[in-house]
C-alpha cells in the first residue's frame, strides 16, 4: 500500500514536471536487482547519451560513459544505487562561428575523461508473478569541469579562448511497467521526465562564436522521454541489462550486473 | 634527511609482515597473527589431532589392525613432524623472535586494536580484499611459473571479477558459490622450492619474521610484482604496506596470543610450524621437494 502511495505521488510529480529534460544513465528494470534488504549488486556499464541543449541557441551534446555501479536493498523493496564513472563530453558545432570575419581552428568542444557520479532510487509493485509496475528518481553531477580551446581570428586579429563547461548535472523521475518473461528475462517500458543543465564560461568573448561570447546557462530542450530495456540472466550470477531511452536524442547502454 | 627518516621508521616498525609474500597466514612471526598457524601446529602437536572414530580399523607399527584408533595418525605426524630446519643463527634468530614480540605486543597490537574500534569489521574486510587482489600480479605470475596454468586462468578470472564487480578488489564476488574461483596462495619462495630449492636455514628478520634463503629471495621477488613498491616517494609505499599489515592484524587479533600461551618454547614452535606450513604449501602443487625440505634431520 505504502509503494502505491509512493509510485502515485511520483507519477503525480511526472504529470505536473517542467518540460524540460536529460537523461543520465540507464534506468534499469523497474524491480529491484537485489535480494531483499541488504542485499547488494555491483555492476559496470556502458551509456552513449546524446541531448540538445537550448539557451537562444540550440546545442547538440554527446557523451560517452563508463561506470561502475553499486545497488543496496533498502526497506519496504527499494533499492538505492550509486555510480561512479568517466564521461567524455562533446558540443557538436560549438566554435562554429556565424560570422564571416571570425574564423576558427576548429568547429566542435571536446573534452574526455571527467569524473562523474549518479545516485538513484527505486521502488516496484508487482500485480502478479509477471507484471508489476516501479518508479525511480536517479541524478547525476560531474565532479569537475570540461575545458576545451579554440584559437582563430577576428578581423584578422588571432585570439584563443579556452570554454569551460561548469556544473553539468541532471536530475530524472520516471515509472516503469515490467513484465518477466520464462528464463527470469524482464522486459521493461516507461515514460520519464528530466531536467538538467549547464554553464559554459569563455575566458573572453568572441563574437560570431555563439558559444564563446557570454557567458551562457543551458537547459534541456525537451523535458520528457521514454524508455525501454531487457534484463537478460547469464551464467554464475551476473545479469546484461541493455537499455535505449529517448527524448530529443537517442541514448543507448549495456551493463553487465553481479547479485551477491 | 635524519628529520623525516625517523617517522618513515616509524612507520616501518609500526608494521609487520612476513618474509615470502602476501599472505599474512606464512607468516609466523609475533608482527602478524595469522589465522592458520594454529591448524599447523595441529600437525606438529600430536596431543592436539583428532581421534580416529572407533569404528574405523587401523593398524598397528607392525601393520596389523588394533585398536588404537591414533597410531595411524601419530605416526603419520610424526613423519611431518620430523620436518626441520637448520637453525644455525639460533642466538640472532632468538634475539630477532623477542624484538619481533616486542613489536606486536607494545606497537602493532595496539595501533590494530584502536584502529579495529574504529572501523567496522566489514570494512577491513574489505580493505583485505583489495589489498589481496592488488597482489594478483604476484599469485598469476608464480602460477605460471610452477606451470599451473590453471591456476593462472583462476587467478586472471578471480582478478577480473574482483576489479570490476567487486568494486576494485573491496568485495570478493570470485569467491561466490556462483563463481567459485578460489585463490592461488602462490610466491616466489614457493617457485623455489617447486623447483628443488630447499630452505636452507632458518631466519628470524626483524620486522619480516620468519623466513630461509630460499624465502628471502623470494621475497624480493614478490616485492618487486607488488604494485605499490612504485608509489612515489618510496614512503608512502611503506606507508601502505604498514596500513595493509596494520589491517590484517586487526582482523586476527589473538591468534598469534594463543599460539604463544599453548607452546612451551613459542620460538621452536613458531619455526617449526613455519617450515612444516612452507613446506605443506611447497608440496601441495606437486613441486619437487629436496631432500632438505623433505625433512633430513640436519638441524643445528
Amino acid at each position: 500500500m505504502k509503494s502505491i502511495k509512493v509510485i502515485m505521488l511520483i507519477v503525480f510529480v511526472i504529470l505536473i514536471a517542467p518540460e524540460r529534460a536529460a537523461a543520465s544513465g540507464p534506468f534499469g528494470p523497474p524491480q529491484p536487482i537485489v535480494k531483499g534488504v541488504g542485499g547488494v549488486h555491483t555492476g559496470i556499464g556502458y551509456w552513449f547519451h546524446e541531448d540538445t541543449y537550448k539557451n537562444g541557441t540550440e546545442q547538440v551534446t554527446r557523451r560517452n560513459q563508463a561506470y561502475s555501479e553499486l545497488g543496496y536493498g533498502s526497506l519496504n523493496g527499494w533499492e538505492i544505487t550509486a555510480r561512479v564513472g568517466m564521461s567524455d563530453l562533446k558540443l557538436i558545432n560549438a566554435f562554429d562561428s556565424s560570422n564571416a570575419s571570425t574564423t576558427t581552428s576548429k568547429t566542435d568542444f571536446e573534452e574526455n575523461g571527467k569524473f562523474f557520479g549518479t545516485v538513484g532510487a527505486k521502488g516496484f509493485y508487482p500485480f502478479n508473478n509477471t507484471f508489476g509496475i516501479g518508479a525511480f528518481i536517479q541524478g547525476s553531477y560531474y565532479f569537475s569541469d570540461f575545458a576545451d580551446t579554440v584559437s582563430g581570428t577576428r578581423n584578422g586579429t588571432p585570439f584563443s579562448v579556452e570554454l569551460r563547461i561548469r556544473n553539468l548535472w541532471d536530475v530524472n523521475f520516471g515509472m516503469g511497467f515490467q513484465a518477466t518473461v520464462p528464463y527470469d528475462i524482464k522486459m521493461y517500458i516507461g515514460p520519464y521526465v528530466y531536467y538538467t543543465e549547464l554553464k559554459g564560461s569563455p575566458s573572453a568573448d568572441v563574437a560570431g562564436v555563439a558559444f564563446a561570447s557570454v557567458e551562457t546557462t543551458m537547459k534541456n530542450k525537451i523535458g520528457f522521454g521514454g524508455f525501454t530495456g531487457i534484463e537478460v540472466p547469464l551464467a554464475k550470477g551476473f545479469r546484461l541489462n541493455l537499455e535505449g531511452q529517448y527524448s530529443e536524442k537517442l541514448s543507448v547502454g549495456a551493463a553487465v550486473i553481479y547479485v551477491y | 634527511m635524519k628529520a623525516f627518516s625517523f617517522p618513515v621508521l616509524l612507520l616501518v616498525f609500526f608494521a609487520s609482515g612476513c618474509a615470502h609474500g602476501p599472505d599474512p597466514a606464512v607468516s609466523l612471526a609475533p608482527p602478524i597473527s595469522p589465522p592458520r598457524v594454529r591448524q599447523v601446529l595441529v600437525v606438529s602437536d600430536p596431543v592436539q589431532i583428532p581421534p580416529t572414530p572407533p569404528e574405523m580399523p587401523v593398524k598397528s607399527e607392525t601393520g596389523k589392525v588394533d585398536d588404537y584408533g591414533d597410531i595411524e595418525v601419530l605416526e603419520k605426524v610424526s613423519e611431518e613432524a620430523k620436518v626441520e630446519i637448520a637453525d644455525p643463527l639460533e642466538p640472532f634468530n632468538r634475539a630477532m623472535y623477542h624484538f619481533n614480540d616486542k613489536l606486536y605486543f607494545w606497537v602493532l597490537k595496539p595501533v590494530a586494536q584502536g584502529y579495529r574500534k574504529v572501523v567496522p569489521e566489514t570494512a577491513r574486510v574489505g580493505v583485505s580484499n583489495f589489498f589481496a587482489n592488488l597482489a594478483f600480479p604476484i599469485r598469476f605470475v608464480n602460477c605460471l611459473l610452477q606451470a599451473n596454468f590453471e591456476g593462472a586462468a583462476a587467478e586472471l578470472g578471480r582478478f577480473t571479477v574482483n576489479t570490476l564487480w567487486g568494486i576494485g578488489g573491496f568485495l570478493d564476488p570470485a569467491s561466490s558459490k556462483d563463481i567459485s574461483l578460489s585463490k592461488q596462495d602462490e610466491d616466489f619462495g614457493q617457485t623455489l622450492g617447486a623447483y628443488g630449492i630447499g630452505q636452507g636455514f632458518y631466519i628470524n628478520w626483524p620486522i619480516f619474521g620468519p623466513s630461509s634463503p630460499r624465502d628471502t629471495v623470494g621475497l624480493l621477488g614478490d616485492t618487486l610484482l607488488r604494485p605499490y613498491t612504485y608509489l612515489s616517494p618510496w614512503y608512502a609505499g611503506a606507508g601502505v604496506w604498514t596500513y595493509d599489515k596494520v589491517n590484517d592484524t586487526s582482523l586476527n587479533i589473538g591468534d598469534y596470543e594463543s599460539l604463544k600461551e599453548a607452546a612451551i618454547d613459542p620460538y621452536v614452535a613458531i619455526r617449526d610450524a613455519y617450515v612444516q606450513y612452507r613446506l605443506k604449501k611447497v608440496n601441495r602443487k606437486g613441486g619437487n621437494i629436496s631432500k632438505e625440505d623433505a625433512g633430513s634431520p640436519e638441524k643445528k
